[in-house]
């Protein structure tokens, strides 16, 4: 019943708040660039709106920018998956044993400002130029939001809460279940949201500095796509066209993930 | 009155037990591991021990070096100065970028937060960019500032816009209505209440934003330095890297812990200075 | 010393101190009480906000250990939580997650008191509680969407639906209107087995502020007072059995709860001064 107002209550906030002034800037934004683009010799490299159009439609029926895309989002699954399930696990036990939190707090902070950017070099080292380098750079980066969410979470929970399924005679690992986690879930969900944002910025930054660094070896993936229109082909237009994609999926995602969020805990005010 | 046996108290809780049991003197060990410090050095020690022990069986030292290995490259960046040139680089790049990004991303912020009309217009683009990570800006802005200083710039500075404008926005729009109400009904005229009242109140979580900038340049400097820059720490680690230097990769991946955490406490402390009345202000 | 036999829990010389995480400042919430409680009866404590019921409450209930003394159980030292000692707790616990049903069969599912049911058999107790508490048509919606009266009746719908042996309540009806107040008190006599012999009879410990409440549901009420909480008085209440609401206007009813006013008004109003 509260599912059905939590999910329609987002669109229409949403569908309320749209202005028609809010247009202006892009589209005056678009219109110099077009013009501005116009002005440039016919050779020119340049980007503009029209060849950008141009390319994605192109990009899109060579079949292109579909597989490179798909490969992208291949990895990231992957990567996400992983942090997902080492980050909760580490998290449920951090947040529920006092002891397991105090010993590997220090070191998990130690490891926090590592811009995920920064192992990259150590996961070519250890994995190559391949996917489960980028895989592993990914696992590496949607780990902390995780975790981090699901500690905070966790040792929140509502003692109350736990000492009444104690009365019940429910079991430990059972209240860990069916009491912990569930009570812990709005944070899990927001640092799953996060961690999948982080994520998709590191797959590409993994596969553009892959791209560019290992001698050029095409590793596929989005970002790649990117390294090789820049270092090869010099098409600017194409840059573009994947920046917008780029941004676009990350929209989807996060709009995806709030909508999970929506139906999966119809239980929040 | 009869003496039962008091000593059927049950003695033995294990950590099914109730909380707030009787205090119990704490043995000699137990003891030391209250004193602060001691949990996380030893957990310290131990990670150290488990990275050593890897590395010894692993016996390959360009996959996994050694911590001394790692440590002495550290010693040997350091005394050629190379380190904190590198460091320094990165470090002053951070800053500039931070302070454009923050005279552009605080003034716009306030500017949105107090009139409606310019937050209609300027909030959807924004919300466009916004999913437009900074990272993939990278080959663009590659072509337009070529490899070089200005390319990490850049990319920071737009990487630490959003969180500073976003966050500026909400605490102008947070300022509570009735200390702004409060402060008309004394006469207070609307700049004295903007620069006396809302500023103040949206302080606390405009240096929230600004940690949250730190902490998303500070990792976009490696990406951009790394592809784009001659210079700088994500240069130097990818440099090492190709070289098969894993020593000093490793030890410079130690050093941009350090500076992302050090530059993240230098904010907390001056979060502490200007809005001392946030306790424990913040993030995380 | 006294009838042993029948003693279905023992409090003996119990104390509860807290310590202070930081400061290490002791506070003494309990001292020294003994107190036995017979199977089959009906105790209510009484006392002003402060003097430790519920920290008696959740000692009984094996959720925290006492500082010193003992609390038995059916001769057996208490040493923890059990689904035969259940509680309805002051602020509820509800789990916000579960509808109003899933919370009530939350028990049944997940602990020992479901363990010898089929699924049929838990569905039906769930069904019987629903309409027990009146809470028909509101089985699916979610604690945060009820009022405060109607998350006290879940809370005691689940309570009862696992059939615990001891009924520990801290305040179960504190937060309903006049009417469904009294309704809910011959209800829980009935569900307590008031009609049947007293071998039948569940255990009750039941917290309140309300002396006609405690006075018209009780076999016996425990007066507490304050700084430290201690057991001030003990008054046995012969009114007859079973009740109904002629009881309430009896003279024998209102010598007791004046009686139980002279003990607790002092420190009543010393706690608002
Ligand atoms: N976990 C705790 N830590 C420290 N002190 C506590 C704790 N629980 C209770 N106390 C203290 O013990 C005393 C008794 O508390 P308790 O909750 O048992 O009172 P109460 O009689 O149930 O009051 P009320 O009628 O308001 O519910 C109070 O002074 C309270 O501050
Ligand atoms: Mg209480």
């Amino acid at each position: 019943m509260s599912a059905t107002a939590a999910r329609a209550a987002a669109p229409a906030r949403r569908g309320a708040r749209f202005d028609p002034r809010g247009l202006v800037l892009p589209l005056l934004a678009l219109i110099v660039w077009q013009l501005w683009a116009l002005t440039l010799p016919h050779d020119s490299p340049a980007p503009s709106p029209a060849r950008v159009i141009a390319t994605f439609i192109e990009l899109v029926r060579s079949g292109d920018l579909p597989s490179a895309l798909a490969m992208s989002l291949g990895r990231v699954i992957a990567g996400f998956a992983t942090g997902l399930a080492t980050g909760v696990t580490v998290g449920v036990l951090m947040g529920a044993f006092r002891p397991v939190r105090r010993v590997l707090e220090p070191i998990i902070e130690s490891f926090r400002p590592v811009a995920p950017m920064a192992i990259l070099p150590i996961a070519i080292l250890w994995f190559g130029t391949g996917t489960p380098a980028a895989v592993s750079i990914v696992g590496y980066a949607a780990f902390f939001p995780l975790l981090v969410n699901t500690v905070h979470g966790v040792s929140r929970v509502d003692r109350k809460l736990v000492q009444a399924a104690r009365t019940m005679g429910v079991s430990r690992p059972r209240i860990l279940a069916k009491v912990v986690l569930p009570a812990a879930m709005p944070s899990i969900m927001l640092g799953a949201r996060l961690g999948m944002s982080v994520a998709w910025t590191a797959i590409i930054a993994a596969e553009l500095a892959v791209g560019s660094k290992s001698g050029g070896g095409n590793s596929g993936g989005i970002g790649s796509m990117m390294f090789v229109f820049y270092a090869y082909s010099v098409d600017l237009n194409g840059i573009v066209v994947c920046m917008i994609v780029v941004g676009v999926v990350a929209l989807l995602i996060d709009q995806l993930f709030r909508a999970a969020e929506a139906r999966l805990l119809p239980w929040r005010q | 009155m009869e003496k039962t046996q008091t000593g059927a108290k049950p003695a033995s809780r294990d950590g099914d037990g109730p909380a707030n049991a009787a205090p119990q003197r704490p043995g000699l060990p137990a003891m030391l591991l209250e004193i602060p410090g001691v949990v996380p050095a030893l957990s310290f020690a131990g990670f150290v021990a488990l990275w050593w022990a890897g590395a010894a069986w692993n016996g390959n030292s360009i996959q996994l070096p050694t911590p001394p290995e790692v440590f002495g490259a550290l010693v040997s960046l350091a005394r050629d100065g190379e380190l904190f040139t590198n460091a320094g680089l990165s470090l002053s790049r951070l800053i500039v970028s931070m302070s454009i990004a923050v005279l552009i991303a605080v003034p716009l912020g306030f500017w949105m937060g107090l009139s409606e009309t310019l937050r209609r217009y300027v909030d959807p683009t924004i919300e466009l960019l916004r999913p437009i990570s900074g990272i993939a800006w990278i080959p663009l802005a590659l072509f337009i500032f070529g490899v070089g200083g200005v390319l990490p710039v850049f990319i920071m500075t737009y990487v630490a816009f959003f969180p500073l404008v976003m966050n500026t926005f909400a605490g102008v729009r947070g300022a509570d209505p009735k200390l702004v109400a409060a402060a008309r009904t004394m006469g207070v005229g609307r700049l004295r209440i903007t620069a006396r009242v809302v500023l103040p109140s949206a302080l606390p979580t405009i240096m929230v934003g600004v940690r949250l900038a730190l902490a998303g340049a500070w990792s976009a400097i490696i990406a951009a330095e790394l592809i784009g820059a001659p210079t700088g720490l994500g240069f130097a680690i990818e440099w090492y890297r190709e070289l098969l230097a894993s020593p000093k990769v490793f030890a410079y991946v130690g050093v941009i812990a350090g500076v992302g955490y050090l530059a993240d406490l230098a904010l907390q402390w001056l979060q502490r200075r200007l809005t001392p009345w946030t306790v424990g202000g913040g993030l995380s | 010393m006294q009838a042993v036999e029948n003693a279905k829990l023992r409090l003996k010389d119990v104390t509860k101190t807290f310590i202070a995480p930081r400061t290490l400042k002791p506070t003494v919430a309990v001292s020294d009480v003994t107190l036995d409680i017979m199977r089959g009866e009906f105790v209510c404590i009484v006392g002003p906000s402060g003097c430790g019921k519920s920290t008696v409450l959740n000692m009984i209930a094996g959720l925290e250990a006492p500082s010193d003394g003992t609390i038995f159980m059916d001769d057996r030292p208490i040493s923890g939580p059990s689904a035969e000692r259940g509680v309805m707790f002051q602020d509820y616990a509800l789990f916000p997650w579960l509808t109003v049903q899933d919370n009530i069969g939350f028990g049944l599912r997940n602990g020992t008191p479901g363990h010898s049911l089929s699924a049929g058999e838990i569905k039906d107790r769930i069904e019987a509680h629903i309409d027990l508490v009146r809470l028909r048509g509101s089985e699916a919606k979610y604690p945060h969407q009820l009022s405060g009266g109607m998350r006290q009746r879940v809370a005691l719908a689940r309570l009862l639906a696992n059939g615990p042996d001891v009924l520990l309540m801290d305040e179960p009806l504190g937060a309903l209107d006049a009417q469904t107040r009294l309704i809910l008190q011959s209800e829980l006599l009935r569900i307590w087995g008031e009609t049947s012999p007293t071998a039948q009879r569940k255990t009750a410990i039941f917290i309140t502020h309300d002396i006609e409440e405690a006075v018209f549901l009780a076999d016996r009420v425990v007066v507490m007072s304050r700084h430290p909480g201690r057991v001030r008085a003990l008054l046995d209440i012969d009114l007859p059995r079973p009740r109904n609401e002629h009881v309430r206007t009896t003279q024998r009813f209102g010598e007791l709860s004046e009686e139980i006013w002279q003990l607790i008004r002092d420190e009543a109003l010393e706690a608002i001064a």
